[in-house]
């Protein structure tokens, strides 16, 4: 488990985190959204140590995260950091050694990796001679070299083409399948709501949602929304413990049902108003879900310098 | 599976990477390079311009004549080459005007007359005075019945000195100019190259995928270390061949002198590399881009540029100048100044070894500051980093 406890940091006056908690557990493949400055970047920094927490900690499997552990962990910064000179295969075995590893296992290891990720063929070239997508193959190399236990990647998909986008997704589902925590932050909702076995929702520094997707929409009390497809427009209104709430044209309305009212009654009300062809829980997208969790989420609180 | 970095293992890690990484460069070649060609050209210039100065063309008439003795006498006690041409009058100025001649002596005893182009040179000039009062001289104390020796003899003046004078001192200036021209092309050089790489890591981002893996102060050891190798092989190499060149050309024939100032450059290029590299890192990490470090740099290069002007300028005529002597104690200055007063001989061993030693405390000093402004500011980005910021304890 890797736990995020309580973290909260400042720079300034600006309070950058506030009480960040949350947790990804091994084998899960953990998805960090947020708009731009939520503190996406500043807690992963935490957790490598590049940055220090004001209060809270990092504890992996119980203990709390030191250098020697941190060296563990595989890591992608939101900058994509390497020696634009140097050429790739130097470069990942150099970084691979400063993990720890010897000089014929982080040769091994790069060998193994630059395969997996199909840029073998350029370990000869300078970093800055290849393409931004191809840079960032490196850059998830780099993170990977080491074998880490726990992955952290900052946008390890902005600026990949489909194909690469692939690859990364399946290198990530490898490393969670193998029993590595692996947490990476996005914009990309789509992905994340594809890729992620759980997801975590951040808003001007506070944790607003945590959980799969299947669970923020059972929060956002989508499980009680039924979406109907077939008789005309009214057949609801009069319904008790019903909410209708958007109907259009076409013949579709969306619902509200209130706890106590069976799912199955409505479905005979609207069978009695007309031909039913879709009866369905409403299932809102993770970006809905998303929008509607940050509108909501705890107003920004400005701290006293 | 990988097994911690002790610290040593880090800080070679880095330092072999930089090192590795600098000799390969294009850089490190083209520089030695440049530097040897600079060092060739400016002997090479100035043993032509000195040429040029000391040797003359001169035209005599017939009626001259009767001073060509003199003339060489006087050229020589003067240090200066002169050829002399028997000419008569009108093609001695012609040759003047053509350039063949650097002036002419026409006339006789008593009425001489020297013609030039637009100017007859000083040296040239004052070398005829010498000869023409010579010879007036002596044909005055003759008639008067004085013998001219006799008289040499009871007005000469004998020098002497209360410490015996160095025969060699032409070559000790020119080992301590070129040593120090060498400390100094090599503490400016690979300082800024420290600076240069610290903000090549912070503007390529690297240094946060560094700093995941080993602490901010065994980077920037590495990095000095590092740099520092490289900078004392260039020095090596460049000594080596300066040395081995001046041999060769028979310009150097005190090799006891030369070994002792390439000690003293190795030890204070060790001194000064460590404080002005450290100094380097510290304004490197507070700007983000490799545009931005001109301007924090250049303080530094003046403080460098004070000693190594003085040094140039006042040893070679005054070695025991006052300020130049106190500046070679003071730390930052004593890098340039003391090697060059030692190579002079007007420095003992044990005031360099004070030196040493007043250095070796800054070091101590400007390298635990210095590493704070590192840790404070190599991961922040964007604006400059204040120095009341930088050096805030965490």
């Amino acid at each position: 488990m890797l736990d995020i406890a309580a973290i909260s940091k400042r720079f300034g006056t600006r309070q950058a985190l506030a009480d960040v908690t949350f947790t990804v557990r091994p084998g899960e493949v953990f998805g960090f959204v947020g708009s731009n400055g939520a503190g996406k970047t500043t807690t992963m920094r935490i957790v490598l140590g590049v940055l220090t927490a004001d209060a809270g900690e990092v504890r992996w499997k119980g203990t709390a995260v030191d250098a020697d552990l941190r060296r563990r962990i595989g890591y992608m910064p939101e900058q994509r950091g390497l020696y634009p000179k140097m050429k790739v295969g130097e470069q990942l075995r150099y970084l691979a050694r400063l993990h720890g590893l010897t000089q014929s296992a982080a040769a091994a290891s790069v060998q193994r990796w630059t395969d997996r990720l199909g840029i073998a063929g350029r370990a000869g070239d300078e970093v800055q001679k290849l393409s931004l997508g191809n840079q960032q193959r490196v850059q998830l190399c780099a993170a990977l070299v080491h074998d880490p236990e726990v992955l952290v990647l900052d946008e390890p998909f902005s600026g990949l083409d489909p194909t690469a986008v692939e690859v990364m997704s399946g290198v990530l589902r490898d490393k969670a399948d193998a029993g590595v925590p692996v947490i990476f932050s996005s914009h990309q909702l789509e992905l994340v709501e594809r890729l992620c076995d759980r997801i975590g929702i951040i808003a001007t520094g506070r944790m607003v949602a945590v959980g799969s997707v299947e669970e923020l929409r059972e929060r956002a009390g989508a499980a009680a929304v039924l979406e109907v497809f077939g008789p005309g427009p009214g057949w609801a209104a009069d319904l008790t413990g019903v909410d209708v709430l958007a109907v259009d044209d076409g013949g579709r309305t969306r619902l509200r049902i209130a706890p106590d009212v069976d799912d199955q009654d409505v479905l005979r009300a609207a069978l009695a108003a007309g031909p039913v062809h879709e009866f369905r829980r409403w299932r809102p997208p993770l970006t809905e879900l998303y929008r509607d969790v940050v509108q909501a989420g705890p107003e920004p609180q400005e701290i006293p310098a | 599976m990988t097994t911690p970095l002790s610290t040593s293992q880090a800080v070679v890690l880095v330092a072999r990477r930089e090192f590795v990484t600098q000799v390969r460069s294009r850089s490190f070649v083209i520089g030695l390079v440049i530097t040897l060609v600079l060092f060739g050209g400016l002997f090479l210039l100035g043993a032509w311009i000195s040429g040029q100065s000391s040797s003359h063309t001169l035209g005599v008439t017939a009626g001259a004549a009767g001073l060509e003795p003199g003339l060489q006498q006087a050229a020589q006690s003067q240090g200066a080459q002169l050829t002399l041409h028997e000419v008569d009058d009108a093609t001695g100025r012609a040759q003047v005007e053509s350039g063949d001649l650097d002036a002419v002596l026409t006339g006789a005893p008593g009425a001489y007359q020297l013609i030039g182009l637009d100017s007859v040179g000083d040296n040239l000039r004052s070398i005829v005075d010498a000869a023409v009062q010579q010879q007036t001289l002596t044909a005055e104390l003759n008639a008067a019945g004085v013998d001219p020796s006799g008289l040499a003899d009871r007005s000469n003046v004998v020098v002497e000195t209360l410490q015996p004078g160095d025969p060699d001192s032409g070559q000790r200036l020119a080992v301590a100019i070129v040593g120090t021209v060498l400390l100094f092309f090599s503490l400016s050089g690979y300082g800024s190259l420290v600076a240069t790489g610290v903000v090549e890591e912070k503007q390529s981002r690297v240094v946060e995928l560094l700093l995941a893996t080993i602490r901010p102060w065994q980077l920037l050891a590495g990095k000095i270390l590092g740099l520092g190798t490289v900078g004392l092989l260039q020095l090596v190499i460049l000594s080596a061949i300066c040395g081995a060149g001046a041999s060769a050309a028979g310009l150097l024939t005190v090799p006891g002198a030369a070994v002792g100032m390439f000690v003293m450059v190795v030890l204070w290029y060790l001194l000064g590399f460590f404080l002005y590299a450290s100094l380097y890192a510290a304004v490197g990490s507070t700007v983000s881009r490799q545009e931005e470090l001109q301007s924090v740099v250049a303080p530094m290069i003046f403080l460098l540029l004070i000693p190594f002007v003085l040094t140039l300028n006042l040893l070679p005529s005054d070695p025991r100048n006052g300020v130049a002597t106190v500046l070679s104690f003071i730390p930052f200055f004593s890098q340039t100044v003391m090697p060059a007063r030692y190579a002079l001989g007007v420095a003992s061993l044990w005031e360099v070894l004070v030196a040493a030693g007043l250095a070796l405390l800054a070091i101590v000093v400007v390298v635990r500051i210095a590493g704070r402004i590192y840790q404070n500011s190599v991961l922040r980005t964007g604006a400059r980093v204040s120095l009341r910021e930088a050096l805030k304890t965490r």
